[in-house]
């Protein structure tokens, strides 16, 4: 086969391959780009993909709570006031990143603290395992977490005192913390020793909040005391994400 | 192309990069013709190939300011986005495994010669297949099917002249060119 062969069967084979494109590409091809956005192409793509993202940050963040704010109001510790509480006590739903003003006022007196789990999703299961053991300080006061794996305790009673010796459970023994005032809290429907393996006695070295000391881990009711320097004065509160009862410990004022 | 086209054509080609459908369209439908060849050898597959240049149309439409160079770079620029549509119409799985097993059934029945050939082609691969048609039926100059290739004039030589020994071993290089 020459040369000249070669390319005409060549150019031969092609045309059978391909044949001729139909009448209507040209109308298709025209129509198809009337129809398609103009060449400016990366900027719109830019600003879908820009706005996707930013949805899809928001939702992270609104998932993850990384602020540990509560979602809403409902679900937020609500104090019953026990005999001679302080009626302006009320419940807390903001966390440390909220302004002091909308956090519960600081009490001296009794309370019990109830989970309202009618308006949060948040479980009140039988026993709530508590997970984390967690203290901070702040300009004016210190804190104390109490975090639970698996959804908020029915009740909790926190009460104060003017020193700082308590009675151990089931032992009896006396044990006397770090401190100069008391505070006693008393967890009901809960336990220390199914999701918690961290310290049961934390000597904090804080101006306020001195040491916390598990009392009682016993039959579903945990009793952690509280050895303070401050007023001896608190406020309460239940955050979700994760859930966990916040105790706010005054200094002296 | 029409002489008043090839005059008129920077001016065009500025108008469509403004986003000047008519003028978009002047310059590329003479070169849907070359585009849909070179897809349908690539392809196999003639309606596919339309689907190619539909496609590959839509693309230059939209990147049109990203082409260097002038008017006369748009030909080589456009067969090199057809013939990456083809690339991706072959990867995609539906085209794999349809469109390949109908490929048999496709060479025509013909002369001897041209069914031999027809089938020699179709044993290269889509990508040797295009400097083929780019040199031989398309009749691109060596430069342009360089440009086409995205690569130097001497590699795009070689790569011609490779792929046409497939076919015809006892080629010499002055035969090709």
């Amino acid at each position: 086969m020459s040369n000249e062969n070669f390319r005409r069967e060549l150019n031969h084979t092609f045309d059978e391959m391909s044949g001729s494109p139909s009448p209507a590409l040209r109308d298709r091809v025209r129509s198809s780009i009337a129809q398609a956005p103009e060449a400016r192409g990366p900027f719109w793509i830019a600003t879908v993909a820009a706005c996707v993202i930013a949805v899809l940050v928001v939702g992270v963040l609104f998932v993850g709570n990384p602020l540990r704010r509560p979602t809403s109001n409902a679900g937020v510790g609500a104090p019953t006031a026990s005999p001679g509480a302080s009626p302006s006590a009320s419940p807390g739903p903001s966390p440390s990143a909220t302004p002091d003003a909308q956090l519960p006022a600081f009490t001296c007196v009794q309370q019990d603290f109830v989970f309202n789990a009618t308006t949060a999703p948040t479980p009140t299961p039988p026993v709530a395992f508590v997970s984390s053991l967690r203290t901070g300080a702040h300009d004016t006061y210190d804190r104390v977490s109490v975090e639970f794996s698996n959804g908020m305790p029915h009740d909790v009673q926190i009460s104060t005192r003017g020193d700082t010796t308590f009675t151990q459970s089931p032992s009896g023994m006396a044990a006397t913390l770090k401190g100069r005032k008391g505070v006693l809290v008393v967890i009901h429907g809960s336990d220390l020793h199914s999701a918690y393996n961290g310290s049961l006695d934390i000597v904090t070295g804080y101006p306020i909040l001195a040491e916390v000391k598990r009392l009682e881990d016993f039959e579903g009711v945990v009793q952690l005391g509280l050895g303070v320097n401050g007023s001896g004065c608190y406020r309460a509160f239940f955050l979700t994400n994760p859930d966990r009862l916040v105790i706010d410990l005054q200094g002296a004022g | 192309m029409s002489a008043a086209v090839l005059e008129q054509r920077p001016q065009i080609l500025a108008r469509a990069a403004q986003g000047d459908l008519e003028s978009f369209s002047q310059l590329i439908d003479p070169l849907l013709d070359p585009a849909y060849r070179l897809a349908a050898v690539m392809l196999g597959d003639r309606s596919a190939a339309e689907d190619a240049v539909q496609e590959a149309s839509i693309k230059a439409w939209r990147k049109l300011r990203q082409l260097r160079g002038d008017a006369h770079s748009l030909r080589a620029w456009f067969l090199s986005i057809v013939a990456n549509e083809c690339r991706m119409a072959r990867r995609t799985r539906w085209f794999s495994v349809i469109k390949l097993a109908e490929l048999p059934a496709q060479a025509p029945e013909g002369r001897e010669s041209s069914s031999d050939l027809h089938r020699a082609l179709m044993r290269l691969a889509p990508d040797e297949r295009l400097p083929l048609v780019l040199h031989f039926y398309l009749d691109l100059p060596l430069d342009e099917v360089a440009r086409t290739l995205r690569v130097s004039p001497s590699a795009a030589k070689s790569r011609i002249y490779r792929a046409a020994k497939r076919l015809r071993a006892d080629l010499t290089m002055e035969e090709v060119f």
